[in-house]
């Protein structure tokens, strides 16, 4: 059973350091807000399900949307900064006030939503409206399937389709691209789009998962990090690499610390990804995904 | 009939704050190869970008047929036919050999890209056998080629080169050489050359020009440039470099 | 009423400016981007709950659970405190001795990792080692009592209720001026001229044979001491420590905010950064009530200043990058000699 949470931890740990990798390769900004894109499509299946009695998993291509259209205003409020060439550093701190906004939105809106139903929606699952099948969680299903579907989706489009490879030549360097008349502006926008989107749905699935509050983002953002940095913040494959790596070793550490420590332990999860990440970037701080295997095979070998 | 193709007027230009280019005049004629030469930091290769339009352009006039594009954006000059070769990183490295050339037809329909690879194959056979190949693995040669190749297939009138044979051994360079007047006769290209290797290439050019600390200290035909007394003694400072 | 906000706001522009200056250390002046600045006032809690409140659970013998243990111990010390005030200044200056040098361990330890991280990474890492320890010091009670809380001494029980706000406030300024004209003084040193040239350019910095991970640690930890007297000021005040308080927005978001808001680089600027950001912070606290059933906000007011800070942040990036007052050239003695004959 613990293997199942690992894997569908994992899952939407994939799901949310995809985007993050793909805005930070268009645009360089390390992006804070991402955690609370998935929360604000938590709220959104909650308030589907709740007003219109919505299956939360039938909502997923809303919350695609949903997430979508908060990516896109995140992008339009940095471009200015963007355009200026601000530093790095600026942009963090942009993302981080996006983030306290979407905080104080989600916050609010949990409270109205509250009203409207008339008791308490700060806190929620949706674990208790899951099927299950042969004994395994439906979300188990639900979340590797999504994965599986958006990875294809991914391959089609980056391997398969122009505006792909365009989108891989302008990753890879931008101004060359211009050069061939990709309009990179376009590829950036789309970057964010999509990485909104699926935080969207990822945010959907996450109640399945844990219990959500407002700030349940600033929480999740950790391991988002640990998972994009671990794979290589500059590798699109990085994120599935280091989502299972983060995924499964936060849940299997954590459970294995809790058995021979008791419960107590099991709020470490967070500080066993911390852990994971800083090792990575101390040995490799480009991330899995970016070290040179070559000259690591080298190196034993010649030895 | 000398038709030209690009007219620079009272250009100045630099990066930021910091001017490069101070008042260039030039031309560029149809169908000839111009080639611009000049000694380490005098700005010819900032003359290029400026031209694509990846400086600041503080005055001046670029002229492309009959246009006005000092402020049109790269990616808006490359669907106007001109296609530029930066010196390095001028091909993309994560991407197949294949994927490149398809890239580089970016702004053509899907039949016209298919036509131009197969010319531009034609001019590089030597890439024929590395379709597949990573831009990555490539030797310095070969990038180059590509890099060249990528150019023909975006069908452009005009193409700009920097420093096509900077790091390539002399006989790489001799080829390189080749290609590009072989680009100028084949198709009638209108070449804009940037040259460190400044002899050989104004042998092979039509016109030339001659910037020192980002203005243009001469230009003529390439032949009375390389007569030019100044020339002799720049490019004995320039082959001292 | 009217007079306690005054004592309020001085009390919160105290113990924000005392965070800020240290942030704008680090971040204004050094160029390391610690968003992580949370920790450092976590120390200081740490500082005054796990250690000073062990301390006197020793001191008096109390045995028995952490959390109740440490309420005992509180109210014997303030029984003494109340008569002999001698002694909650002595606690007071031993709180802050323990914090300093606390802080000044944990910020050396927590800036390693920069050896080997650029901007973007080592602002990623700083943010979750901070927010990994508030994480644990939330859920394990054992540290600082987590979210359940402890309490901790009150070092002004020889003062009576109404008089505690004004005089812990006027404690707190003047720390706030000692630790400014400390800052002052180190920051024109060469000292303070290095990190603002390591800000700029580390390999110059490099060429004339200054380590930069020395410059780093010392920066980090001094600003991380410093930032740990702020924590204990606060749990001091509070008289009690509820681990959850000591939010990554609270103390890394809005010190960025005020820091940016007054101008990096500039301690004075910093200074009004800091007044703006505590008047509307401590009427929004007073009149939030007031202020939800004045404009009818089905919703508690606290999102409402999330939303407004979020939004104030981003402007100023768009419209004020460089802040209120923005940093002065440096003018050493030299420098002013030479401007004077220039002018002559």
């Amino acid at each position: 059973m613990i293997i199942e949470g690992a894997i569908i931890y994992s899952n939407l740990l994939v799901l949310l350091a995809l985007g993050l990798t793909l805005t930070y390769i268009t645009t360089n900004v390390p992006n804070f807000a991402q955690g609370s894109y998935a929360i604000v499509g938590s709220y959104v299946a909650l308030t589907l399900l709740k007003l219109f009695g919505i299956c939360p998993y039938l909502s997923l291509p809303v919350l695609f949307i949903v997430g979508a259209i908060v990516g896109l205003l995140t992008y339009l409020s940095l471009k200015p900064l963007i355009k200026r060439n601000a530093s790095v550093e600026m942009l963090m701190i942009a993302t981080l006030a996006i983030d306290l906004i979407l905080l104080g939105v989600i916050g609010a809106y949990s409270e109205v939503l509250s009203q409207i139903v008339g008791s308490t929606q700060a806190k929620f699952v949706f674990a208790n409206l899951d099927f299950s099948i042969f004994g395994f969680r439906g979300i188990l299903f639900v979340s590797t399937l999504v994965v599986i579907l958006l990875l294809f989706g991914l391959y089609l489009l980056l391997y398969k389709t122009k505006f792909g490879i365009a989108l891989r030549a302008s990753m890879e360097n931008p101004s060359l691209a211009q050069t061939m008349g990709i309009d990179v502006e376009k590829t950036r926008l789309f970057s964010w789009i999509l990485s909104g989107a699926l935080a969207g749905v990822a945010g959907g699935l996450l109640p399945f998962m844990q219990e959500i509050v407002p700030a349940t983002g600033d929480l999740i953002i950790i391991s988002i990090f640990a998972a994009s940095i671990v794979g290589g913040l500059r590798h699109i494959s990085g994120a599935l690499i280091g989502g299972y790596i983060i995924g499964i070793s936060e849940s299997l550490i954590t459970y294995y610390l809790a058995m021979a420590f008791g419960a107590g332990f099991l709020v470490y999860g967070k500080v066993v990804s911390l852990i994971i990440m800083i090792a990575t970037l101390l040995i490799a701080p480009y991330g899995i995904t970016g070290v040179d295997w070559k000259k690591v095979r080298k190196r034993l070998f010649s030895q | 009939m000398v038709i030209r193709m690009i007219k620079i007027k009272n250009l100045n230009a630099g990066y930021g704050k910091l001017q490069i280019l101070f008042d260039i005049n030039a031309k560029v004629e149809k169908g000839k190869i111009t080639t611009v030469v000049g000694p380490n930091g005098s700005g010819k290769s900032t003359f290029l970008k400026t031209l694509f339009g990846l400086t600041k352009i503080y005055s001046g006039e670029i002229i492309f047929n009959n246009k006005n594009i000092a402020h049109v954006p790269p990616h808006q000059k490359a669907r106007m036919k001109i296609a530029y070769l930066p010196q390095t990183n001028n091909v993309f490295a994560d991407l197949t050999v294949e994927e490149n050339l398809k890239i580089a037809g970016y702004v053509l329909d899907k039949d016209k890209v298919k036509e131009r690879i197969e010319i531009a194959l034609n001019i590089f056979p030597e890439l024929k056998n590395i379709l597949k190949r990573k831009a990555g693995t490539l030797s310095g040669g070969q990038r180059q080629f590509l890099a060249m190749g990528m150019a023909l297939v975006r069908d452009a009138e005009v193409l700009m080169l920097d420093e096509p044979t900077a790091q390539l051994s002399p006989k790489l360079a001799e080829v390189i050489f080749g290609k590009i007047v072989e680009m100028r006769d084949e198709f009638g290209l209108t070449i804009l050359l940037v040259e460190q290797n400044a002899k050989r290439a104004l042998e092979i050019s039509d016109n030339g020009y001659m910037f020192v600390s980002g203005k243009v200290a001469f230009e003529g035909t390439a032949e009375e440039l390389l007569n030019h007394e100044k020339f002799k003694e720049y490019s004995l400072g320039i082959t001292a470099l | 009423m009217s007079f306690d906000i005054i004592s309020m706001i001085l009390l919160w522009f105290g113990l924000y400016y005392i965070v800020s200056l240290s942030l704008n250390m680090e971040f204004g002046y050094a160029g390391i981007p610690n968003f992580g600045k949370a920790l450092s006032v976590l120390v200081g809690a740490i500082a005054v709950g796990g250690i000073l409140d062990r301390l006197l659970m020793l001191y008096f013998k109390i045995n028995g659970d952490f959390i109740t243990g440490s309420t005992y111990a509180t109210s014997a010390i303030n029984t003494i405190i109340a008569s002999h005030p001698i002694v909650g200044i002595g606690i007071l200056i031993l709180a802050i001795i323990l914090a300093s040098i606390l802080g000044l361990i944990v910020g050396a330890i927590f800036i390693l990792p920069s050896a080997k991280l650029k901007e973007d990474y080592l602002g990623i890492t700083l943010l979750a080692i901070s927010e990994a320890v508030f994480l644990i010091c939330t859920y394990n009670l054992n540290i600082i009592g987590g979210y359940y809380g402890i309490s901790t001494p009150d070092i002004l029980a020889f003062v009576s209720g109404e008089y505690r706000g004004w005089v812990f406030a006027g404690i707190v300024l003047i720390i706030a001026f000692l630790v400014f004209l400390f800052f002052e003084r180190l920051l024109n040193t060469p000292f303070g001229r290095v990190l603002r040239a390591m800000r700029e350019n580390e390999n110059t910095v490099r060429a004339f044979g200054r380590n930069i991970m020395m410059l780093r640690i010392k920066t980090m930890a001094i600003g991380s001491a410093i930032g740990a007297i702020a924590g204990v000021l606060y749990s001091l005040y509070t008289v009690n420590i509820i681990a959850n308080a000591f939010t990554r927005v609270d103390w890394t978001f809005f010190p960025f905010l005020m820091v940016l808001l007054g101008g990096k680089g500039n301690n004075k600027g910093v200074a009004l950064g800091v007044l703006c950001y505590v008047v509307i912070k401590v009427l929004l606290d007073i009149y939030k009530y007031n202020i939800k059933y004045a404009l009818n906000i089905p919703f508690e007011p606290v999102w409402l200043s999330y939303m407004l800070f979020g939004v104030l942040m981003l402007l100023i990036l768009y419209y004020k990058p460089s802040g209120l007052i923005p940093e002065k050239p440096i003018l050493t003695p030299p420098m002013k000699k030479k401007i004077a004959e220039i002018k002559q």
